[in-house]
């Protein structure tokens, strides 16, 4: 057979097309089940690594835990007011890409819908997300209902191993999370000091020896997310009005159901 | 300003060399002397700068699910990026080789020898996985890219053939001579190239 | 069958692809800083270069020699999407630590050279068997500076705390790019030191 006529090239080429991408289709369709639920398991496990909830290694047991220990999960508009349920039932979470979508969103400052998940014990976990040196870098903050950050977990898609990639491998960087709090009186309600946080200040701890570009990028997500989540980690979007007159923002753009508080709020703030 | 900021990071921060390492075959390959190696630089510079935005396009139309797929948002090609970046590359590399052979046998005697070669030059690819991974807003961040990593491929080519030509002169242990040596100078001038990386723009 | 051992144990040492034949250094050193990382890094590469070299040599004798090349990193890429889906779907931890470096394994210069050199005039056993030995040779080297970066670096060997024990202050520089590159300068020292014939002239 003539192996390089035209006919023949072209039919060859034709023939190798089909079967790969017959191939290829077949294995992406029947692995992709398996790829969504490792990826769902992956970020339920950092949600619970976050809210100090021990769970299992495997896929099954995250999602057990999930279920048996989430009291509700909810999404939030950047007034704090309720968008949409996230059902427990399927343990319907938002994906790290769903993240990325609504850091657009928050940036824009328009209009987002930031998933929070509040567990049994009282603890409220969110996410942050932004961008670290190489690529993304995002992780979920635990808040008890005190207000005290309970724990924190953070993951990477392609920091420098060993410097950077430490958000995620070394314990002792997330554990210095652990206690703090959000000042949300400060312009940055948090923050990653390099050369180390001064001691006392319950808003800050220290950057990653190496890894300057990492920490910045973590700190900017951070406060990014904290500010837009102030309406509901600084109190329920309802009562931010009724407190001390420390309105977090959510009453002067009207986001606020009940009653006149805005007007009070809006007083507070032109004294301030 | 965004424009000038991702130029000047992809050629001497995220350099394709000295932080990722791609490229790194035709790299050594082709270095031991100036003039070829500005033959390859350019090669690869112009490859990359049109074959990244067309990729780019591919991969925001027709590959990634969402509203902008033209096959509806739910369908998820994904897995075929791969196949599909490789072959836009080899089928260009291929088509412009075979343009320029006609139309311009001058540039064709200077750069064409470089073509083929560059189909499997993992720069290229890796420009196009690396776009898919940093997600761009638009066409014209994705060819500036291309331009900053190409040119800094081209930067970085260029110096080790310089270095190179000179250390023909040194005297190197000999198990160390050749490739050895050559390693050893990529990674001292990786260590310089450091320098960029804490600047923040 | 004496060929065939001579087959397999020729890429591992005499001919090794990285330190000998300077072939597929791009898409790699980047994994080394972990001896996960390289370890399943090696193991893909060994899996991507048998299965292609098998294939491509199967369907030597039909392949038409105009598109040989495309056809060629058609079959690779193909490998190379499976070995990716089948990591997503059963290490999916790893593939995410290997991100961009899974698809370079499609421009990795061993894959294509051994497929071009060996594959397409031998029998497929026989293709095989230099497939996975050149992909064994390869992994041997990306788990020796493994091996060192990881040690020195960090302190660990796979995540176990190893140095840390007898009061050892990790190097950060050992972590970065280019020791990997000066690292495997030493190993192409320490290899032509012994095997004389290799060095150059």
């Amino acid at each position: 057979m003539n192996t390089n006529s035209n006919t023949y090239t072209v039919v060859y080429s034709a023939i190798i097309v089909i079967v790969v991408a017959a191939i290829l289709a077949f294995a992406a369709m029947s692995l992709n089940d398996r790829q969504v639920a490792n990826m769902k398991a992956e970020t339920i496990g950092q949600i619970l690594t976050a809210a100090k909830i021990p769970s299992g290694e495997s896929n099954a047991e995250i999602i057990a835990t999930y279920k048996d220990q989430i009291a509700e999960a909810y999404t939030v508009d950047l007034k704090g007011a309720k968008v949409n349920e996230l059902p427990a039932e399927d343990a319907t979470i938002y994906t790290t890409s769903d993240l990325k979508a609504q850091n657009y969103n928050i940036a824009d400052g328009v209009s987002a819908e930031l998933p929070v998940y509040v567990f049994k014990n009282g603890t409220k976990v969110v996410p942050i997300y932004g961008a670290g040196l190489w690529g993304p870098v995002w992780g979920y903050v635990a808040i008890t209902p005190d207000g005290k950050i309970a724990g924190a977990t953070f993951d990477h898609a392609s920091e420098t191993p060993g410097l950077g990639g430490k958000i995620k491998d070394d314990p002792s960087f997330a554990a210095q999370f652990d206690g703090k709090a959000f000042d949300f009186s400060d312009a940055a309600p948090f923050a990653i000091v390099k050369g180390g946080a001064p001691a006392g200040k319950a808003n800050a701890i220290d950057a990653i020896t190496g890894a300057t570009m990492t920490s910045k990028g973590l700190d900017v997500a951070i406060n990014n997310w904290v500010k837009a989540y102030a309406p509901v980690l600084a109190g329920a979007s309802s009562d931010c009005c009724k407190g001390e007159g420390k309105c977090c923002g959510c009453c002067a753009e009207g986001g606020c159901q009940e009653g006149n508080c805005c007007m009070d709020s809006e007083e507070t703030n032109t004294e301030e | 300003m965004e424009y000038l900021s991702l130029f000047v990071k992809s050629i001497f921060v995220d350099n394709m060399i000295f932080a990722y390492f791609l490229g790194m075959c035709s790299y050594l390959a082709v270095s031991k002397n100036v003039k070829t190696a500005n033959g390859l630089g350019m090669a690869v510079i112009f490859v990359l700068v049109c074959t990244l935005p067309l990729n780019y396009l591919l991969n925001k139309y027709i590959l990634t699910p969402g509203e902008n797929c033209i096959f509806g948002p739910n369908v998820d090609l994904s897995f075929l990026s791969f196949i599909l970046f490789i072959a836009v590359i080899a089928a260009f590399t291929q088509l412009v080789e075979m343009i320029v052979e006609k139309f311009l046998p001058a540039l064709y005697s200077s750069l064409g020898i470089f073509l083929p070669l560059i189909a499997v030059n993992c720069a290229i690819l890796g420009g196009s996985l690396f776009m898919q991974q940093k997600d761009f807003a638009n066409v014209g961040e994705s060819a500036v890219y291309a331009l900053g990593s190409g040119l800094g491929w081209y930067l970085a080519i260029v110096a080790l053939a310089a270095i190179r030509e000179k250390l023909s002169y040194s005297n190197v242990p000999a198990p160390l001579k050749g490739i050895g040596i050559t390693f050893i100078t990529v990674g001292l001038m990786g260590i310089a190239f450091m320098a960029f990386m804490g600047i923040s723009l | 069958m004496a060929n065939l051992k001579e087959t397999f144990l020729t890429p591992i040492f005499k001919g090794n692809p990285i330190t000998v034949l300077v072939l597929g250094i791009c898409s790699s050193l980047a994994v080394t800083v972990e001896l996960k990382g390289a370890f399943v890094m090696a193991l893909s590469v060994i899996a991507v270069t048998g299965l292609s070299s098998l294939v491509v040599s199967i369907l030597r004798n039909t392949i038409p020699n105009r598109v040989r090349i495309i056809v060629q990193l058609v079959v690779v890429a193909m490998m190379v999407i499976l070995v990716d889906q089948f990591l997503k779907a059963f290490a999916y931890g790893i593939d995410k630590q290997l991100s961009v470096y899974i698809g370079l394994i499609i421009t990795n210069c061993i894959v294509m050279g051994r497929i071009e050199a060996f594959a397409l005039g031998n029998k497929p056993l026989a293709s095989l068997v230099d497939g996975l030995a050149n992909g064994l040779g390869y992994g041997m080297i990306l788990i020796i500076v493994a091996f060192f970066r990881e040690l020195f670096g960090s302190g660990t060997l796979f995540g176990f705390p190893v140095l840390k024990a007898i009061g050892y202050t990790n190097n950060g520089l050992m972590i970065l790019p280019p020791m990997a590159l000066i690292l495997l300068g030493c190993v192409i020292w320490v290899q032509r030191s012994i095997q004389k014939d290799l060095q150059e002239k």
